[in-house]
């Protein structure tokens, strides 16, 4: 997610400490320190947009959803009694995630003030017919609406 | 930015992370102050969410250890 959103994930460092070793907490703890230090200051305000659609992602129903389902799809199988492959399943996790990601950016970015097609597709870099995409997709679940024309360009605003 | 000193906000394990970070504490280790811990029931918990949340409120980097 982290890595979608432009952020890296070299900022979040994951490990696994007994509670005997005291030593090894003290290594993690400064390899961690090194190696954010080497990232430099992290400006949560220039990321502010990426980071309000990643929370949306995250904790959106349909991404837990699939998350909670993963040992039912890989070892029981789905409603049809089919067996994923776990490739399989992390393949449709990432493209579930991306593509709700994108949808989240492109929410974040009308709330902001874009209400353009070509204004969102500028503030965020993504492609211009990927955002009117989406923004079908948004408006079908109720998130966007469409306004009107102004100088014969659609205009879209947050519901 | 030679002199950048990063906030990290470490996620620590009630049982494991934490236990070690406390003995590290008593037997005297050197470890850099740049960590901020919060004691967690277990690392499991620690949600995504709560990590882009720890991002928007400004942190510079996340350790999760259980």
């Amino acid at each position: 997610m982290l890595d979608v959103a432009g952020i890296g994930k070299d900022r979040l460092h994951l490990a696994w400490i007994s509670s005997a070793e005291a030593l090894r907490f003290a290594e993690i703890t400064t390899s961690t320190t090194l190696a954010v230090r080497g990232l430099g200051k992290f400006d949560s305000r220039t990321f502010a947009l990426e980071l309000s659609a990643a929370e949306m992602t995250l904790g959106s129903e349909t991404l837990r959803w699939l998350v909670g389902k993963e040992v039912k799809l890989t070892t029981g199988g789905d409603v049809y009694g089919h067996k994923w492959e776990t490739e399989r399943y992390e393949s449709v996790i990432d493209a579930i995630l991306e593509r709700e990601y994108h949808k989240n950016l492109i929410y974040q970015a009308v709330k902001e003030g874009c209400t353009s097609v070509r204004d969102v597709s500028k503030r965020i870099g993504i492609e211009l017919n990927k955002v009117s995409y989406l923004l079908a997709d948004l408006e079908r679940t109720n998130m966007i609406e469409f306004t009107g024309m102004e100088d014969r360009k659609p205009v879209f605003a947050v519901k | 930015m030679t002199d950048f000193e990063p906030k990290i906000v470490a996620f620590l394990c009630n049982w494991c992370a934490y236990a070690s970070a406390d003995l590290a504490g008593v037997s005297r280790l050197q470890y850099p102050p740049n960590i901020r811990p919060i004691r967690v029931m277990c690392s499991g918990r620690v949600d995504p969410v709560v990590i882009i949340q720890a991002f928007k409120k400004g942190c510079d980097g996340i350790l999760v250890a259980g």
